[in-house]
């Protein structure tokens, strides 16, 4: 555990750009296609599959979901969203990460085709990018060292040390709604993962399932307590007004609802850790704003 | 040889020294008696330079005694620096303090070496720089001056510390031909005050009428050491001769 | 959107920039006074004060920063109550150490800038090698020293925003707030780009008046 966390802060501190593998192979889906699906021309789906690849921004270093091994590849539950994605375009996923702050400009740059990060579903965002999805809903919750028993709930953060991730959502919560509690944000889960261990910050706070995943390498160290109190909904980042390949993507979705590939995708990942899994969220095809 | 009297201020025993694989010093023995005034010529390269820098210590010696007042020199420190302050030392580029003026560089030692007072230190140093014919300059840079002002004042410099030995590393050989008799006028006054004084020099007339003994290196070794009349007039080695007949043809 | 990004900021970036300002005048005086005391180091007569300031300096100067911050906040805890301190402490301790490093080979190439006579004179006197250096060397190696210190503050300066790494408020800090607020990165960044050459640029032109003044009092 204690290498690991050496590597991740190594791994942090010199890339600053990293490039996602291009031939990871997807073992979620049937396999390549006996006939590749065929789109209408000038759609991005056929611009994808003509390029190829399917450009995908996620988290390196958020465990479950998207983190970076050792040997390159990239492994979590939203990878796994990506290449059942990319199967159904018939192309490979090719990762780059994404941390919460450069979500917005990867889209809207182009830089990525979608981003499938750990990225909460809200208006503000919406604004400048659409969502697909939500594929996935959360809840905000509490981790703290193994033997503290002072905090056992949101309440129990007022005055205290909390740390999270800077620009996302659970801290901007944790500002409005006890706004006595002492926020430290950093780039990555696992700086606030080490202040904790090092009695810099007394709590951690995000989404649940982030918080287990630093469980399950530290469950020496660190336990989640309390109920979630938010819902977050997880969505597929994509350019502003793409509507048919926000539908495709809508609908690709849908499918691995019914054929059992999204719950593969959460099981191997996520359900590693947590034995109550989530029944998947409606999609939700709000009309674009502007 | 012949041995000056009473105990001698400077000994140098089985001294050898080298750079790299270059041996500048072989097996050099010497004393320096008090109130003596030592020449030494010797062609370039032959080691009279580095032996007078082995004296106060400025090069180390790889082996062999280097005794001053029949003090063995210490390792690089603060016994090394009091000694230091007891042997005044003149060199081929004057090495003034650039930032500082005249004076400044003549009260530096006084003040921060031996705890005189400022304005008692200002005084002697105006003084000293009066007895070498510069006592105009004390407040000019030392850049505004001529070669042989400096040189003049890097003596003051030295004197201002009442050394009770002087180390002159070719005082002269930066000089342009003019200034020269200026810095040797100063030099030979104070060798008829008594200074205990190490010369390496070119300047054979310097030789013939301050030195009380004439030493002769070539290939790192000294080859003979003798009054000056004899060393001038017959010399032993066939060195010496052969050096002396080049320097008095040209 | 646009303009009013930063307009609508600037208590934001008044706080980033005194951030800023405070962990560049504690890492330059840290660094300063290490950097020399480090190039003493380098030019002494013991070797073991010569081999420690050239391992310090080969380490750090080799180091990138970003790794020294996050390994002082993160790992110094590791080894006890005495290094728990603030992550402001840890930021600008960091930038010190690693800056001391160019302090002291600025200063170094100032004194070999020195002609060794200088020293000689100087030793001759019976200065020990403290004033040797304090009262001859290091005074006149000051005016040859001075454009790469500028350049070694200057680029102080804008290293102190690794802080952001261990959230530290400084500039580029409090540029990521604005841009998590304002999802408008390109005038966030330009925002702290004018901040920084607020602190920047009139350092240059410092530096050069320091430079000029030192070529005359020669």
């Amino acid at each position: 555990m204690r290498l690991r966390t050496a590597a991740a802060l190594a791994a942090l501190a010199l890339t600053l750009t990293a490039c996602g593998g291009g031939d990871e192979q997807g073992d979620l889906g049937s396999g390549t296609p006996d006939t590749k699906p065929t789109f209408e021309a000038g759609t991005t789906m056929a611009r994808i599959q003509s390029a190829g690849v399917l450009k995908v921004g996620t988290k390196f270093d958020q465990p479950l979901y998207g983190e970076k091994q050792l040997s390159g590849d990239v492994e979590g539950f939203d990878v796994n969203v990506a290449k059942i994605l990319a199967d159904e375009l018939g192309v490979q996923p090719e990762f780059t990460e994404a941390v919460s702050k450069n979500r917005e400009p990867f889209i809207q740059n182009g830089t990525v085709d979608i981003v499938v990060a750990t990225y909460t579903i809200n208006d503000k965002r919406k604004q400048v990018i659409d969502f697909a999805g939500p594929y996935y809903v959360t809840g905000q919750s509490i981790m703290v060292k193994k033997d503290d028993s002072a905090i056992t709930d949101k309440a129990g953060l007022a005055g205290k040390r909390v740390c999270s991730v800077e620009g996302s959502t659970p801290a901007e919560r944790i500002k409005t709604e006890v706004p006595t509690a002492k926020l430290t944000t950093f780039d990555t889960y696992g700086k606030c993962a080490e202040a904790l261990k090092n009695g810099q910050t007394d709590a951690v706070t995000t989404d649940e399932a982030i918080l287990l995943g630093l469980v399950s390498k530290s469950p020496e160290d660190f336990q989640v307590v309390g109920e979630p109190f938010s819902e977050e909904p997880y969505g597929i980042g994509l350019k502003k007004g793409d509507q048919p390949f926000r539908d495709f993507l809508n609908d690709t979705l849908e499918k691995a609802y019914e054929d059992g590939r999204w719950e593969k995708a959460l099981k191997d990942t996520v359900g590693t850790v947590q034995d109550q899994l989530p029944s998947p969220p409606p999609v939700d095809r709000y009309t674009a704003a502007g | 040889m012949d041995q000056p009297a009473g105990s001698p201020l400077v000994v140098l025993e089985g001294v050898n020294k080298s750079f790299g694989p270059l041996h500048v010093l072989k097996d050099i023995d010497l004393q320096v008696g008090r109130g003596e005034v030592l020449v030494v010529i010797g062609p370039s390269g032959s080691g009279k330079s580095t032996m007078c820098r082995c004296i106060n210590r400025l090069e180390t010696v790889d082996s062999g005694r280097v005794l001053v007042d029949g003090q063995e020199l210490p390792r690089e420190g603060k016994a090394l620096a009091r000694l230091r302050a007891d042997i005044g030392m003149v060199f081929q580029s004057f090495n003034l303090f650039a930032h500082m003026s005249v004076l400044d560089n003549v009260t530096l030692g006084p003040i921060k070496v031996r705890g005189v007072a400022k304005a008692e230190a200002r005084e002697r140093g105006r003084a000293l720089l009066t007895r070498v014919g510069i006592g105009d300059k004390a407040d000019a840079m030392p850049a505004q001056l001529s070669g042989g002002q400096q040189q003049r004042a890097a003596i003051a410099r030295a004197l201002a510390m009442q050394p009770k030995l002087m180390l002159f590393d070719e005082p002269t050989s930066a000089l342009d031909p003019e200034y020269i008799s200026e810095v040797l006028d100063v030099m030979r006054g104070l060798a008829e005050e008594g200074m205990t004084m190490v010369v390496v020099t070119h300047e054979m007339g310097f030789a013939r009428s301050a030195g009380n003994r004439v030493a002769f290196m070539d290939g790192g070794r000294i080859v003979e050491v003798a009054p000056p009349e004899q060393f001038f007039n017959a010399p032993e080695s066939p060195r010496a001769r052969d050096f002396l007949g080049k320097i008095l043809t040209h | 959107m646009g303009l009013s990004t930063i307009t609508d900021n600037l208590d934001v970036y008044v706080e980033g920039f005194v951030g800023t300002v405070t962990l560049t005048a504690l890492g330059a005086a840290g660094a300063l006074a290490l950097g020399t005391a480090l190039a003493a180091m380098r030019v002494s007569p013991v070797a073991t004060l010569r081999a420690g300031g050239l391992l310090y300096v080969e380490t750090l100067r080799n180091c990138p920063l970003p790794v020294l911050v996050v390994l002082m906040a993160f790992g110094l805890p590791k080894l006890g109550e005495t290094f728990l301190w603030s992550f402001f402490a840890y930021g600008a301790v960091a930038i010190a150490l690693y800056h001391a490093a160019f302090v002291c080979e600025a200063v170094r190439s100032g004194i070999g800038s020195v002609s060794t006579g200088q020293g000689e004179a100087a030793r001759s006197l019976g200065l020990p090698f403290g004033q040797v250096l304090r009262l001859v060397v290091l005074p006149q190696a000051f005016r040859t020293v001075i454009p790469p210190l500028g350049n070694v503050l200057i680029a102080l300066t804008k290293n102190t925003s690794v802080v952001a790494l261990i959230d530290v408020t400084d500039i580029t800090n409090n540029t990521e707030l604005i841009i998590n607020d304002t999802v408008d990165p390109i005038f966030a960044v330009l925002g702290s780009a004018c901040a920084y050459l607020l602190l920047t640029l009139p350092m240059g032109l410092l530096v050069g008046r320091l430079e000029k003044r030192a070529a005359f009092a020669r």
